[in-house]
């Protein structure tokens, strides 16, 4: 298969995934918000154990350059949360009613979705087993974060169907970034490092700023920390070989 | 000199080196909530780094071995969450969960040491001729450690001279335990990647259930996510370069 081909394949694969997100709603109205918990949780840590097995792999490259490129990263989604007006969104919130919130929980999932394209592609770069290694991780972290995502949009009227949906079309720009990022990263490899930081750096910010500080409130804090690590921990083994 | 109470010279150099994490808190004013929340979330960005960096090291000598080594860590720092909740504790002026939290960042960031006490005994085993570079580069290292118990401690009213004897007693553990290593290193090296996994479990752990929470609830989501990103990059990027 061409490269970019296969690259095309497995991020629309990862994006895919998100539809099962909408699974536990099926036959019933809302989640209980501890399940949210949870699922921001687990989301948390798997994004984080994606960003620890990106950072290994970046050790391979001067460190300045990756911290660098993580800077950018973290500035990109920064600014991109403070110029849409969603810095201080609560993400998480069931049944409010305002008309423009929807719109703003969907704008931030694809911005969300923005770095994972770049993980995905800078690792495709790398080698094919790491590239498969990050679609997949990033592929079962979409699957929590959608169910989030479905819960919220369920609870304002949106048929099931339509919000499992809409979590896919959300994932359209990682996409498009893992296609584009590989491109880039082809032709120019002195990118490389800088890209890695790149989505290292947007990764742990998009952790700590949107998955992590909803899910203390939905469970208890041991709970919230024993899934996040779990999840994190389990990453980091597969992890391992892969490179 | 002994080339065993050379190690145990080193080791006590880099124990006092923890103790310059405190000064930075020397040149800081009253305290506020919102400063008690940034400290946080920098101390929870100096570990999580500081524990990439461990699993990567500790994941080269074996996988399984730091994973069981993380889940010691862990099932550690719930033990001890709980025998603390069962007393009253006070730590200087702090009561309650205050000190609570305390205690507990000094038991974690302590028993931590251990291992990398291991850590140096058995470089130190692996030639002496390196053994100023080692020296330089754990203590170097482990003035960040001391800076995220001082985060922790002086905003609930540690004197900086207090943050720093904490500092170095946490570090204690390493001229303690690098001497053994250094003279068993047979025995001590296959030890090596639990230790380290018991290290950044116990880290992590600390930062999800302790750290992190407190942060969000003082310091609006965008200034912790700065504060911790940025720092964990830092971090990383200090020690890949030493």
């Amino acid at each position: 298969m061409d490269p970019t081909l296969a690259v095309l394949v497995y991020a629309s694969l990862a994006a895919g995934a998100a539809a099962l997100g909408a699974v536990p709603l099926v036959g019933r109205d809302d989640l209980p918000v501890t399940a949210i918990g949870w699922a921001n949780a687990l989301a948390a840590g798997l994004m984080l154990g994606a960003g620890y097995v990106l950072m290994k792999a970046g050790f391979d490259w001067p460190a300045a350059y990756g911290a660098a490129g993580a800077l950018v990263g973290i500035t990109f989604v920064y600014w991109s949360h403070a110029a849409s007006g969603t810095k201080d969104l609560d993400l998480n919130r069931l049944h409010e009613t305002r008309a423009e919130y929807g719109y703003q929980v969907l704008l931030v999932n694809a911005i969300h979705s923005a770095p994972e394209g770049v993980a995905i592609g800078i690792a495709m770069a790398l080698s094919d087993s790491l590239g498969i290694f990050m679609a997949l991780a990033i592929a079962v972290h979409n699957i929590p974060e959608a169910t989030v995502l479905s819960a919220i949009l369920t609870s304002r009227g949106v048929r099931l169907r339509s919000a499992a949906g809409l979590a896919v079309i959300t994932n359209v720009s990682q996409v498009l970034l893992a296609v584009f990022t590989f491109a880039i990263v082809s032709a120019a490899p002195a990118v490389l490092p800088w890209a890695l930081g790149f989505a290292v750096g947007a990764l742990v910010y998009l952790v700590m700023a949107e998955l992590l500080p909803e899910c203390y409130r939905q469970a208890g804090h041991t709970t919230i920390a024993l899934v996040t690590i779990v999840a994190m921990g389990f990453v980091v083994l597969a992890g391992v070989g892969v490179r | 000199m002994h080339a065993a109470a050379l190690v145990f010279v080193y080791g006590s150099i880099t124990a006092l080196a923890t103790g310059l994490g405190a000064l930075p808190f020397a040149f800081m004013g009253r305290v506020s909530p919102r400063a008690v929340a940034a400290a946080n979330a920098i101390a929870s960005g100096l570990m999580l780094g500081a524990s990439f960096g461990l699993v990567a090291e500790g994941t080269r000598y074996g996988g399984w071995q730091t994973i069981i080594g993380a889940t010691i860590g862990v099932v550690f720092i719930l033990a001890t969450q709980h025998v603390l909740g069962r007393y009253d504790i006070e730590f200087g002026k702090a009561r309650g969960a205050g000190a609570r939290r305390m205690v507990l960042m000094v038991v974690v960031m302590t028993v931590h040491s251990f291992s990398e006490g291991v850590a140096v005994g058995v470089s130190f085993a692996g030639g002496a001729a390196l053994a100023v570079v080692i020296t330089a580069a754990i203590a170097v290292h482990n003035i960040p450690e001391g800076l995220a118990i001082s985060a922790v401690l002086r905003p609930r009213g540690v004197s900086v001279a207090g943050c720093a004897a904490w500092s170095v007693f946490s570090s204690l553990p390493q001229p303690i335990m690098a001497v053994p290593a250094f003279l068993f290193v047979e025995a001590f090296a296959p030890a090596l990647p639990y230790g380290i996994g018991f290290a950044a479990g116990a880290m992590v752990f600390m930062v999800f259930v302790e750290l992190l929470p407190e942060a969000y609830e003082d310091a609006r989501k965008p200034e912790v996510a700065l504060l911790v990103s940025v720092t964990l990059v830092g971090m990383v990027l200090f020690q890949q370069y030493l």
